[in-house]
């Protein structure tokens, strides 16, 4: 059952892995990233690390994002 | 070199690694086994210390060098963001502009959420010893759930809540604290990072000896540093404009 | 050691800068620059008396320390031990006594930034300390984020130049893939052995010879090393990041960082895998790829004007020598090489520092617009002093470990090599010597005007606040204790009888194995050892260190004076050149796909060699 649950949240990470990969908008990456970080989290929940799902959400899920779209938003509005 | 030659040498790269990992994995043992050498040391020494959540003990007792480590790098990196990021040549601060209304709903959400997210961070961090969580955990948790104000789209009153060179201080201090726990251990203990506080009974909040104690360092030192590197992002994103500055291709 | 118990000086060494760095931090906001400097520069110096008595004290037999008190018991441990032998807390001593030198340098450096680099110098520091000394792999791989990111920071801190950014962007991108790579190795070993311990990692892989999974684990697991030790194809970033970081921070890397990922190679090899993957075959690809890292650093250094360029491809040249003199796998190869890289930093510390003088004076490092105007002061003889050193002049530093590798692969049956060693220290000397008479004597043409492609654009702005009119004592006495001590590396080892058998003992420490393993898991006393072959200077030794001279005197004379004709038939040889120059393009895409196409040589190579090569 534990191993069903293993596979199933594993091929979800993957896909949403491969998407974050595939998207080129740096701005839809982030929030797809953010996605992913989720799912990882119930990978490693799945998998009984809670302590490391915990971290996951903190920063895969919520801090990088951020930055990221941060980031994007100074490089839009470029120098002036 | 052009880009078919870059994709030709990448390809043949990634490819030969893939069929390396690939022989690599057969050697591998089977998913879910049972001999972990480690973790049967590993839960033994933690049990010996008093501590249940068994991550912990590794984390701040077992390899509390590693994590020394890990919180020296996350203080490199906010320097080193905090040092990239300056002011330089033509940047300037803009005059703030009203940001666009919100829904009253998502920022009364964000306001109600502020402090039960405050109070989980604390909670993660000073229960780490016990339950899954920690200084790491709670501390982002923590600085995430400052930016609720941020959401809630009140910039101004989230920097009234963090004058940053109170925050950097806690990060330095953090980091000394640590360190200066480990030394405590060193004179003590006659080992860097000794266990040598009393390690109490089992689900006591005060056990597991500087367990708990490094928790907190760690919770603060994270806190602090993720607050001050999300504020030089911020303040780039929100409050910069001009110069041949970072991300600006001059 | 008075004072200070041996077993305490090593995590102090990553201790006292941590403190030092954050007080320098907090300290910055309200206290007098001179003070801060004093600071940093002071706790340097304690971090270096602390590792220089932990080396003395190591010449007796390893100091093993597990933090947190977890002593093994049977052979296992849950800790994470600190093992220092006279060559990791050498390397330490090292990094901290160029630390030292660097912050001393940097007492007239003014920035924008100042508490910050301070800092970042400092746990840099810490970083490089931990690296050294711990005998824990996941350790290692911790200290090894600590040294890049502080690095990567350092590298870019001239933010108002968008070419610093892109150098230290280029640095970070590259080093941190491969530590991914180092990463994934680390967790194919725990799976296989459950441990994390050198020591323990190693006995578990025990005398099985390796199947395909710890051969792939080796190979991914020293990726992040041998990027950091700039091992061709990996070694891309060096020269963008060298050519836009501050002088003091390109001391550091170019003196003891780069050498730290040959010598975690060589520890992670000797200790873990030694047993395991065969020596043949780890010999010959590490000598093939020393002879690549060699052959592209010379040329690209020998072609160079921009002259931080010129110091990072030599760099790189002499990494391949070390490369070289590791695959040896022999004790006298390791005392080889560890003489090599004390003489080498001292050396080549000093020329970086040099230009970073003349960019303060000049605000240009272009050996051509340089031309004539370096002047004959004190700059211009140590130059020239370290350009001889650089290509072995005996007795200097750079010359004895030249000559102790040349002899150790002489010892190992492959005569040959010491034929690349003389030319490389001739070829990289040559072309230093070149760029020192051009540029403080006016000797030779002049050069055409540069051509201002991308990779040097906007590099050439002071690091001092004004421009400098004359040298401040502060930094001259920074470059002179550089000089000194890469002369003394040579002088003192190769002729003092003491400190040669010391040396030689540093080698045989550092190859034994058995005695690591007992010392560490189980607390054996340091093992008897036959005498060691003493790193004294020999004839044969002298001979190639004035023959390599020499030649560096030649290649110098001819890309001064060569005549006009002979200059226009030597541009037929310029399509070869240019096309090795376009490969260092400055796009971080060539050099992630330069890093995969390594790593997946070196897996291949590994895998396929055991079956070739006998033993």
């Amino acid at each position: 059952m534990s191993d069903a649950l293993a596979v199933v949240a594993l091929t979800l990470v993957g896909v949403a892995g491969t998407a974050v990969a595939w998207t080129f908008d740096p701005a839809r990456q982030a929030v797809l990233s953010s996605v992913f970080g989720v799912l990882l989290a119930v990978l490693f929940t799945v998998l009984q690390a809670p302590d490391v799902a915990l971290s996951q959400i903190g920063v895969g899920a919520a801090l990088v994002p951020l930055m990221v779209v941060l980031t994007v938003r100074r490089i839009r509005r470029g120098p002036r | 070199m052009s880009g078919r030659a870059r994709l030709v040498v990448f390809v043949l790269g990634a490819a030969g690694l893939a069929v390396a990992f690939v022989f690599a994995l057969g050697g591998m043992p089977p998913f879910g086994g049972s001999e972990h050498p480690y973790r049967d040391l590993a839960v033994a020494a933690a049990l010996r210390h008093v501590t249940p959540n068994v991550v912990s003990s590794v984390n701040f007792d077992q390899r509390a060098l590693d994590t020394l480590g890990e919180e020296t790098i996350l203080l490199g990196s906010v320097i080193g963001a905090a040092a990239l990021l300056r002011l330089v040549g033509h940047e300037k601060e803009r005059p703030e502009r009203a940001g666009g209304r919100l829904p009253d709903a998502i920022g009364l959400g964000c306001y109600l959420l502020l402090p039960v997210t405050l109070l989980i961070g604390l909670d993660v961090v000073a229960h780490g010893h016990l339950t899954p969580g920690g200084g790491f955990q709670g501390g982002v948790v923590l600085a995430t759930g400052l930016h609720l104000l941020y959401l809630a789209g009140r910039y101004r009153s989230l920097e009234r809540l963090r004058p940053l060179a109170w925050y950097e201080f806690g990060e330095g201090a953090s980091a000394t604290a640590f360190v200066g726990v480990g030394l405590a251990g060193l004179a003590a203990g006659g080992s860097f990072l000794a266990n040598v506080l009393p390690l109490g009974s089992f689900r006591e909040l005060l056990s597991a000896g500087t367990v708990p104690v490094l928790n907190i360092v760690v919770g603060c030192a994270v806190a602090t540093g993720a607050v001050v590197l999300l504020a030089q992002f911020l303040e780039q994103a929100i409050r910069i404009t001009g110069g041949a500055g970072p991300g600006s291709s001059g | 050691m008075p004072w200070v118990p041996d077993t305490a000086a090593a995590p102090l060494a990553v201790a006292v800068p941590i403190v030092a760095a954050c007080l320098a931090l907090v300290g910055a906001r309200w206290a007098p620059r001179p003070l801060i400097d004093l600071l940093a520069t002071g706790a340097a110096a304690v971090t270096a008396w602390l590792t220089g008595a932990l080396t003395l004290a190591a010449f007796g037999g390893r100091v093993v320390t597990w933090t947190g008190g977890w002593s093994p018991r049977d052979g296992r441990s849950v800790g994470i031990v600190l093992a220092a032998d006279p060559v990791n807390a050498g390397l330490a001593c090292l990094a901290s006594a160029l630390t030292c030198c660097a912050l001393l340098y940097s007492w007239r450096y003014v920035d924008s930034a100042a508490g910050h680099y301070h800092a970042l110098v400092l746990l840099f520091l810490a970083g490089m300390n931990g690296f050294a000394l711990t005998g824990d792999l996941f350790d290692m791989f911790v200290f090894f984020e600590l040294m890049g990111a502080t690095a990567f920071a350092l590298t870019g801190l001239r933010v108002e130049e968008p070419n610093s950014l892109q150098g230290g962007l280029n640095f970070a991108v590259i080093n941190s893939l491969a530590a991914y790579l180092s990463l994934i190795g680390l967790g194919l070993l725990y799976a296989r052995t459950g441990q994390l311990g050198l020591a323990q990692i190693g006995a578990a892989l025990g005398g099985r010879p390796a199947d395909a999974l710890v051969v792939v684990a080796f190979v991914l697991a020293i990726v992040g090393f041998v990027t950091k030790a700039a091992m061709a194809p990996m070694h891309f970033w060096l020269a963008d990041a060298h050519a836009v970081a501050p002088a003091p921070v390109c001391v550091l890397m170019s003196g003891v960082m780069v050498e730290l990922g040959v010598y975690a190679l060589a520890r992670v090899y000797v200790t873990v895998f030694s047993a395991a993957v065969p020596a043949a075959a780890v010999r010959e690809a590490f000598i093939a790829f020393g002879v690549l890292t060699a052959a592209v650093g010379c040329v690209m250094c020998v072609t160079q004007r921009h002259l931080k360029r010129l110091f990072a491809y030599s760099t790189i040249a002499h990494i391949g020598l070390f490369l070289i003199g590791f695959a040896l796998l022999t004790p006298d190869g390791f005392t080889g090489v560890a003489v090599y890289v004390a003489g080498h930093a001292g050396i080549k510390g000093a020329l970086f520092l040099l230009a970073g003088l003349l960019l303060d004076r000049f605000q240009t490092v272009d050996e051509g617009e340089l031309f004539g105007r370096g002047g004959r002061g004190a700059p211009c003889w140590l130059f020239l002093l370290a350009a001889l050193a650089l290509a072995g002049l005996p007795p200097l530093g750079p010359g004895l470990g030249k000559a102790l590798s040349e002899d150790a692969a002489g010892a190992a049956g492959l005569p040959w090599l010491a034929a690349v060693f003389v030319l490389v220290s001739a070829v990289t000397g040559g072309a230093v010597l070149r760029a020192g008479l051009r540029v403080f004597l006016g000797l030779g043409h002049r050069l055409g005007p540069v051509e201002r492609d991308t990779q040097t654009a906007g590099e050439e702005r002071p690091e001092t606040e004004t421009a400098l009119t004359r040298t401040p004592p502060t930094m001259l006495a920074a470059v002179v204790l550089l000089v000194l001590g890469g002369v003394a590396a040579g002088v003192a080892v190769g002729l003092v009888p003491a400190l040669a058998a010391a040396a030689g003992r540093a080698g045989q420490t550092f190859a034994d194995r058995a005695g690591y393993l007992g010392q560490v898991l189980y607390g054996g006393p340091p093992r008897p050892a036959p005498p060691p072959v003493a790193a004294r200077w020999t004839g044969s030794g002298v001979l190639s260190g004035v023959v390599s001279t020499v030649l560096a005197g030649a290649v110098a004379a001819l890309s001064l004076w060569l005549p006009r004709g002979a200059r226009v038939r030597a541009r037929r040889l310029r399509p070869a050149v240019d096309g090795l120059h376009r490969l260092h393009s400055g796009h971080v895409g060539d050099y992630v796909a330069w890093l995969l196409a390594g790593a997946a040589g070196l897996a291949l190579a590994l895998l396929a060699l055991p079956a070739a090569a006998p033993g």
